[in-house]
């Protein structure tokens, strides 16, 4: 298994003379950067992608997952926290004010207690029986409409940037750790989405955790990389959305992003539901459904969530 | 056959219902059987009503810590089942975290067959530990209404969220029909998994305490429908969530102006709307409505556990298909 690869790396391989070999070597070698990279998540105090000095030789992997200019359409979402802004109101005695600062790490909790856990399956096991599993169980858990919207507008542009780009910049077959079946199992997971929309419970709908932990397993990040890697895509969508929705400015983002509080926060979820079997997942903030939901009965919208 | 006094099965906790269809073409219990500290009557005069009324109750009015209920529900083809309470659910406190009390409800519910369980919210007390499961698993045209909620507490203690942990799974199956040869066509498919898990563990200090994260709502609930009989009631809710007025939008005219416009309104239904807005307004209370692969799901919250109670039974009465299919004992918890 991929995986295991990366967290027990093999330091068997010798020098030799075979070109072969050396590319072995090389692969090897970036495989162990890999798994360091992997244990040093591992570690509560860590920085992850922020402080990594030695990017220039590392996979390029860990660096494409969280970048802002892959094409998910995150944007276009700021998951409730605009129509959290638009219930908190003065003449609401129960919920008078609002505030990125009590809003994120809520959110962040929600969205780990929901979603995390299916990330987390999915990449532990990347097959197409159980993608399609865990993509039907997510459709089933999500239970309002602008939730679900999100979900597989994002999910349906991952599987468009996995098949047109990543897909097809992937090292050969046999140089890379990659097996045909995985390619195979993501290939025929898009071809079920594709057949599966003109029914009434369509057999797949691409939602974003499944397809996030299966193609980042397939590409080789570490669990834990995933798992960070996904709470912190949804940060950022946040702290853009609050951005946009003239909250605080572009300093005081960078700021939020850089800060200890969300690492920690992230950091603390993934431990939370490391061990959370999808059947277990749920909603540990009642209003935020409310919110989310009421995203539709908002007068003036930016955001599709 | 309904007996006053049941049969008793001898787990704990452990009950079994069974509604059938009688051959005089009204439902009624065909097995009936509970253990301490599960409770079940049913009234004997079942003939008058659209279906068969059971009173899920639990000796004491409550759940003490450690107690696990499992009742077992079968709904026969065309058969229609009601089950309601008496009162709040309360869930006594533990005397340590890892005692769990546990309600488990595993219902089946055949063709043409119907469940109605609109209960009483469960009302856990501080320091009450409790997880409860409830899966459905219903035949193609088998139907269901269900209400879960939960409230903060006994606030005249004081108590806002107070308790350790506060678990609801509701899941929504459906079923290939039982065959003649025993053999099933297709594999069973999960519909809708709603689940809300209240945990007073914060595990990062920057997360708000239970209390703080539920902002002030003292009441949460979920409905759930599902099925032929549920299609008015569901359509209803998702047209009136689609009419709700656009929050943030303006309204300029006089408070005048704006009686008159409501008073001008011709029909009964846009006149009970206008005053179910101003209820709704002034309660604080919060609402939305999503079909959920062929399943109506709506959530509400409200401040005071009251006024979640008078809203959802206004919604379910104003539209009339609860009485109509199960009989007005169906909401007598919602009034």
């Amino acid at each position: 298994m991929t995986i295991n690869l990366f967290q027990d790396p093999i330091s068997s391989y010798r020098e030799s003379d075979t070109d072969d070999d050396l590319d072995n070597e090389i692969a090897e070698l970036e495989r162990k950067l890999a798994a360091a990279k992997a244990k040093r998540c591992k570690h509560p105090r860590s920085r992850l992608e922020g402080d990594d000095s030695s990017s220039s030789s590392s996979p390029e992997q860990p660096l494409l997952a969280p970048n802002s200019a892959l094409p998910l359409g995150s944007f276009a979402f700021s998951s409730g926290l605009e129509s959290y802004l638009a219930h908190g109101h003065k003449s609401n005695p129960y919920h008078p004010h609002t505030s990125f600062a009590a809003f994120l790490p809520l959110s962040i909790s929600s969205y780990a207690s929901t979603t995390l856990p299916f990330v987390l399956s999915a990449h532990r096991d990347p097959s197409l029986s159980n993608l399609v599993e865990l993509d039907d169980a997510q459709d089933a858990s999500i239970i309002c409409t602008v939730g679900r919207r999100a979900s597989v507008a994002q999910g349906r542009a991952l599987l468009g940037i996995w098949e047109r780009s990543f897909s097809q910049s992937l090292p050969p077959l046999g140089s890379s750790v990659i097996t045909a079946a995985q390619r195979g199992d993501l290939k025929a997971f898009g071809l079920l989405v594709k057949r599966g929309s003109s029914k009434e419970i369509p057999d797949a709908s691409a939602h974003l955790a499944p397809l996030f932990g299966a193609i980042c397993s397939v590409v080789g990040l570490s669990l834990q990389q995933t798992a960070y890697i996904f709470l912190f895509g949804h940060v950022k969508a946040l702290v853009s959305a609050a951005v946009r929705a003239g909250m605080f400015g572009p300093y005081q983002a960078q700021k939020i992003l850089a800060g200890e509080t969300v690492q920690e926060l992230i950091t603390e979820m993934i431990k939370r539901e490391w061990g959370t079997k999808v059947e277990r997942a749920g909603q540990n903030v009642p209003v935020m459904d409310l919110w989310f939901g009421r995203h539709e009965v908002l007068y003036s919208r930016i955001f599709n969530s | 056959m309904n007996s006053p006094f049941p049969k008793s099965t001898s787990v704990p906790g452990q009950g079994h219902l069974v509604a059938k269809l009688l051959p005089e073409g009204i439902s009624g219990l065909e097995t009936f059987t509970y253990q301490y500290p599960l409770k079940l009557i049913s009234p004997s005069r079942p003939s008058e009503d659209e279906s068969v009324l059971v009173f899920l109750l639990s000796y004491g009015g409550g759940l003490v810590a450690g107690d696990k209920v499992n009742l077992k529900v079968d709904v026969r083809a065309k058969a229609k089942l009601t089950i309601v309470t008496q009162g709040h659910t309360k869930v006594f406190t533990s005397t340590s975290p890892d005692i769990v009390t546990r309600q488990d409800m595993h219902v089946h519910i055949a063709s043409e067959g119907a469940l109605c369980l609109l209960p009483d919210p469960v009302q856990p007390f501080a320091g009450s530990v409790y997880e409860q499961t409830q899966i459905f698993r219903l035949e193609e045209d088998a139907s269901i209404c269900l209400l879960d909620w939960v409230t903060r507490g006994r606030t005249a203690r004081g108590e806002n969220w107070s308790f350790v942990r506060w678990v609801g799974r509701n899941e929504i199956w459906v079923i290939p029909a039982a065959q003649e040869d025993g053999k099933t066509d297709s594999r069973e498919r999960l519909l809708v998994r709603d689940a809300v898990i209240l945990d007073s563990n914060r595990s990062h200090p920057e997360l708000a305490k239970l209390r703080d994260s539920m902002h002030g709502v003292g009441i949460v609930g979920t409905l759930l429908l599902r099925g032929p009989l549920m299609k008015s009631l569901g359509d209803f809710f998702l047209a009136e969530f689609a009419a709700l007025p656009r929050l943030g939008a303006r309204d300029f005219r006089s408070d005048a102006a704006k009686q008159a416009a409501a008073l001008a309104q011709a029909t009964p239904r846009e006149k009970w709307r206008a005053e179910r807005l101003v209820m709704e307004n002034n309660s604080k209370l919060l609402w939305s409505a999503a079909n959920v692969r062929g399943c109506v799901v709506v959530k509400f919250g409200a401040p005071e556990v009251e006024d979640g109670r008078l809203w959802i039974g206004s919604m379910l009465q104003e539209e009339g298909s609860i009485s109509h299919h199960f009989g007005d004992h169906a909401l007598m918890c919602v009034r």
